[in-house]
């Protein structure tokens, strides 16, 4: 909120250094935004936070700097002479909605409109609201000043009664900046017996404000439940400057101070006459709060010792009155105005930000260490991340929707058939969630890691699976294989598995190879390392080829080699040309060194196998 | 005897082409050729044998040493030729042989610094899931429906009433609140959502950092100092903080931390918009009514709560320019 610095020291004295002032209220809880030298003079923009609702006035902020510079405050003068009844004559008033809090009426006659005087005009321009006349502007100063918003109609459009209710859907209203709303069951609104003359906490109607003709006004003030009123402002986007504050939480004992100011000044400046009573709807009227406080509690949750009399000290600057006073304790009644005190933690809060939260001491933990319970998914998947940046992948990081022309890939290489979608979309590519890496049956969310490889020279199936067995090796899974699987969107589409499972699907995506391993089904399967010795005896090494027609599975032939003898320590792809494969065998012996004659007997073994077996020959 | 003589030569064969250097050769040689060696053992036993074996034997026993030595002469001319090659010309200049390398994504490597700061201070890291029902992204964090503080969190709904793409980590701090027995202290962080448009500024996904821990005794002075001890790990010893009161509907009392605007040594400039400080993250004392409905009793038991966005941390560490490219795939080594 802008404050006009002239304005405020009208009721507060003020540091003489504009940075000293505006340090201070940062520091209590109201962060200085931006300060602007405008031909009013200094204006401090303050970010209010939502809770204050006393805070969205000249006046609250003067009660913040008087509380925090140790200031007195000077209190703006209020009519008090006139009493308040509930009916005023030839005005009724009949609000049915459980929404309203309090209204507050009064009806002026013989208003003078003018043009504002400066100090009037000049002040609403250093906040930001444009003067348009001294009646509705005073409706706007007093709403500055106090933070009550009020409104004044135009008396004697309205005619007779008015009411405060909920609008029936459809029903319109045209503002006083021609804007047209379509209203909802939802929106409280003031009517008379046929028109509405207002949305009840955010906007009047054209048809019945103040003109230069006006003669007699209503003028209302009111308090209502936040809730509907932020349901309003946020559906018809009416965040004015009365919508703000009527959707926070606002004292309703407010409402009177507000219409007594407004009706000083009316009379102060001779713009009309009090043409009745007050009138005063207030079902249930509030009762102050009464909050006891430990002296002890207010150190343990600070950590640090605090005096009882700077705290005692701290909460009379705040208003707060202290009722009972032991040696271990307070009661407190915190001011109407502070809706936002509902408990002892509020008020440590309102000590410590007043003492200062630089005076707060930084603790190094000290209490005992719990113990660890950070589930081991979470150490394997950075693992997992580094084991695939070892195998020089680059980690990407990508927002999890697709849009809609990406639909069919999205659904086809997913195992689960209805993607997640986003009701309210704020554009167009945020439709579906996804379901696969590529661009989570109540939500499951899984985790896979998704692997895309593409290189500009040389990029094969061979080079990429290479990489995958790297990666499984690492991660110390042993026995993966590779199976092919239908798929529509991917060439060279396969699926991993592990003991039966999918643990991942993979293929050939528009050039570039693709995996996506679904970690869920993997973490935790890892075998702990075992490490073998290097063999202290040499192995004999030789090179065998064979004829593998279309059909039969390279590694397949190559398992049946492996399997053949126990000597076949390695067998490992060496070279293709057409159907004929390269495969280089090792055989070993862990304790001695392989005579021809055993080697030749293992190659017979393998040669058997793949006869029997495969009905494969080897080459000579 | 004749097969462990041809075993002694395969086995010496393969070691001579195994063998990468002048010295292992030499090793070979000694062991097998040397006076103790393999080879003069056979020679030992020669004569023990009757007179047409020891014929036999003989001839076999000569050619093995003649093949080992010719090997071992082999293997050395090649050994030096290879390093008489290199005294030649020698360019250290010449570009390696291409070694593509990967590399960890700027959040991923700014959230492991940070999990490895708090895990010094006792924090365990958890996750929870993003699609997140009403009650644990909202209700349980003092946020019931119509609190103020839900307009400024416009969340991302799904098909399905009462469930929402979570708007903050704080959502995970509900689980583990109504699941976890204390004491405990957790860091979180992951993927958030609100109803953005994409632009220079927004994105509809953005990274929250969040711990929390829940302790009897906890204190706010505790939680200043292990804001600050990660403060100064994370940007450094020389940075300095600002706490100050900020109102936080999950915590009370609450704190909002600033941290010295680095561009202008607190002077005031563009980029901390004058003020000499930048916003970085809020926390505060979980909440009393979080902790009443949750069973436990404020005067016993006290945690508290911080969050933080990752995205402006990691673009001013990385020098990324537009939030846009750190998670369309746009980043670059």
């Amino acid at each position: 909120m802008r404050i006009p610095i002239e304005w405020l020291n009208e009721y507060v004295k003020i540091p003489k250094n504009i940075s000293v002032l505006t340090d201070g209220l940062t520091m209590a809880g109201h962060m200085l935004d931006k300060i602007d030298n405008t031909k009013y003079g200094t204006v401090i923009d303050l970010e209010l936070r939502g809770n204050r609702a006393d805070c969205y006035s000249i006046l609250g902020i003067a009660r913040e700097v008087s509380a925090i510079f140790k200031t007195p405050l000077t209190h703006p003068k209020t009519d008090t002479l006139h009493k308040t009844i509930k009916k005023i004559s030839g005005l009724f008033l009949k609000a049915d909605s459980n929404y309203v809090k309090r209204v507050m009426m009064v009806k002026i006659n013989n208003v003078k409109i003018t043009k504002s005087p400066d100090w009037l005009k000049n002040r609403l321009s250093a906040y930001g609201i444009e003067p348009l006349n001294n009646i509705v502007d005073l409706t706007n100063y007093v709403m500055l000043e106090t933070g009550e918003p009020m409104h004044a109609f135009d008396a004697d459009r309205i005619g007779g009664d008015v009411f405060i209710r909920i609008a029936k859907k459809g029903e319109k209203i045209i503002t006083f900046q021609n804007k047209t709303i379509v209203l909802t069951d939802d929106d409280l609104v003031w009517s008379n017996n046929k028109n509405i003359l207002s949305v009840a906490g955010a906007i009047g109607s054209k048809e019945f404000s103040i003109t230069d003709n006006t003669q007699n006004i209503i003028l209302e003030a009111a308090s209502y439940e936040q809730a509907n009123i932020r349901r309003t402002i946020y559906r018809h986007n009416l965040l004015t400057d009365a919508g703000i504050r009527h959707e926070k939480k606002l004292d309703p004992t407010l409402v009177e101070e507000g219409i007594r100011r407004y009706l000083y000044l009316i009379k102060n400046e001779g713009w009309g006459e009090m043409g009745g009573e007050l009138f005063d709807f207030y079902p249930s009227p509030i009762t102050s709060k009464r909050i006891t406080l430990y002296y002890d509690y207010i150190n343990r949750l600070s950590g640090f010792e605090i005096d009882k009399k700077i705290s005692v000290d701290v909460l009379r600057r705040l208003n707060m009155k202290i009722v009972g006073n032991t040696k271990d304790s307070i009661q407190v009644i915190p001011p109407s105005y502070r809706t936002d005190i509902e408990s002892k933690e509020d008020l440590v809060e309102e000590i410590l930000r007043i003492v200062g939260y630089d005076k707060i001491p930084n603790n190094v933990l000290s209490l005992e260490i719990p113990p660890d319970k950070m589930p081991e998914y979470i150490e394997q998947e950075r693992s997992v991340k580094n084991i695939l940046i070892s195998l020089g992948f680059e980690e990407v990081i990508s927002i999890p929707f697709t849009a809609p022309k990406y639909q069919p890939l999205n659904s086809s290489l997913s195992q689960r058939t209805n993607p997640v979608i986003v009701a309210n979309r704020p554009s167009p590519e945020i439709e579906e969630m996804r379901m696969n890496m590529l661009p989570s049956e109540k939500y499951t969310e899984y985790r896979a890691a998704g692997i895309l490889y593409w290189e500009k020279d040389g990029m094969s199936y061979r080079k990429f699976k290479g990489k995958l067995e790297a990666f499984f090796t690492i991660l110390n899974i042993a026995d993966v294989k590779y199976e092919e699987s239908e798929c529509q969107i991917l060439t060279e589409s396969f699926k991993i598995l592990l003991e039966n499972n999918i643990v991942g699907i993979g293929g050939n995506y528009k050039g570039a190879y693709f995996a996506e391993i679904y970690l869920d089904n993997l973490l935790g399967k890892s075998r702990i390392t075992k490490v073998n010795l290097w063999p202290k005896h040499p192995p004999q090494i030789e090179d065998m080829t064979i004829k593998i027609p279309r059909g039969v599975m390279a590694g397949e032939v190559m398992q049946k080699i492996k399997s053949s003898s126990t000597l076949v320590s390695e067998v490992e792809l060496k070279d293709t040309y057409n159907i004929s494969y390269t495969f280089r065998i090792s055989y070993q012996h862990p304790e001695k060194t392989l005579t021809n004659k055993e080697v030749e007997k293992a190659r017979n073994s393998i040669s058997i196998k793949l006869k029997n077996d495969l009905n494969l020959t080897l080459d000579a | 005897m004749k097969e462990e003589l041809n075993n002694l030569k395969n086995n010496a064969l393969a070691q001579i082409i195994e063998a990468g250097g002048i010295n292992t050769l030499e090793e070979l040689r000694i062991s097998y050729l040397g006076r103790n060696g393999s080879v003069n053992k056979f020679f030992k036993e020669l004569g023990k044998l009757d007179s047409d074996d020891r014929k036999d034997f003989g001839i076999l026993l000569n050619e093995t040493k003649k093949t080992i030595e010719e090997a071992i002469g082999d293997k050395e001319q090649k050994l030096t030729q290879t390093l008489s090659k290199g005294d030649k010309y020698f360019d250290p200049s010449i570009p390696g042989e291409k070694y593509k390398i990967g590399h960890l994504h700027p959040t991923t490597i700014v959230i492991n610094e940070m999990f490895d700061i708090f895990k010094h201070l006792g924090f365990s890291n958890i996750e929870g899931p993003e699609i997140e029902s009403d009650k644990f992204n909202f209700e349980i964090l003092n946020l019931p429906k119509d609190h103020p503080a839900r307009s400024l969190q416009d969340a991302l709904f799904i098909q399905e009433p009462e469930v929402v793409l979570r708007t903050h980590t704080s959502s995970v701090e509900s689980r583990a609140l109504t699941e976890y027995k204390p004491p405990f202290r957790f860091v979180v962080a992951g993927k958030c959502y609100r109803y953005e448009n994409v632009n220079a500024s927004n994105n509809a996904m953005f990274y929250q950092f969040q711990g929390f821990a829940l302790q009897e005794g906890l204190s706010m002075a505790d939680l200043k100092g292990t804001l600050i001890y990660f403060v100064k790990k994370f940007f450094g010893e020389d940075r300095e903080i600002r706490a100050r009161c900020k109102y936080y509907p999950e915590v009370e009392p609450g704190m909002g931390v600033d941290i010295d605007c680095r561009f202008c040594k607190k002077k005031g400039c563009s980029v901390c918009k004058g003020r000499g400080w930048i916003e970085m993250l809020g926390s505060g004392m979980i909440h009393p009514n979080i902790l009443k409905n949750l069973g436990y009793k404020t005067e016993e038991m006290s945690g508290f709560a911080f969050g933080m966005g990752l995205d402006r941390i990691v673009m001013d560490r990385f020098g990324i320019p537009d939030i846009r490219s750190l998670y369309n795939g746009d980043i670059k080594y």
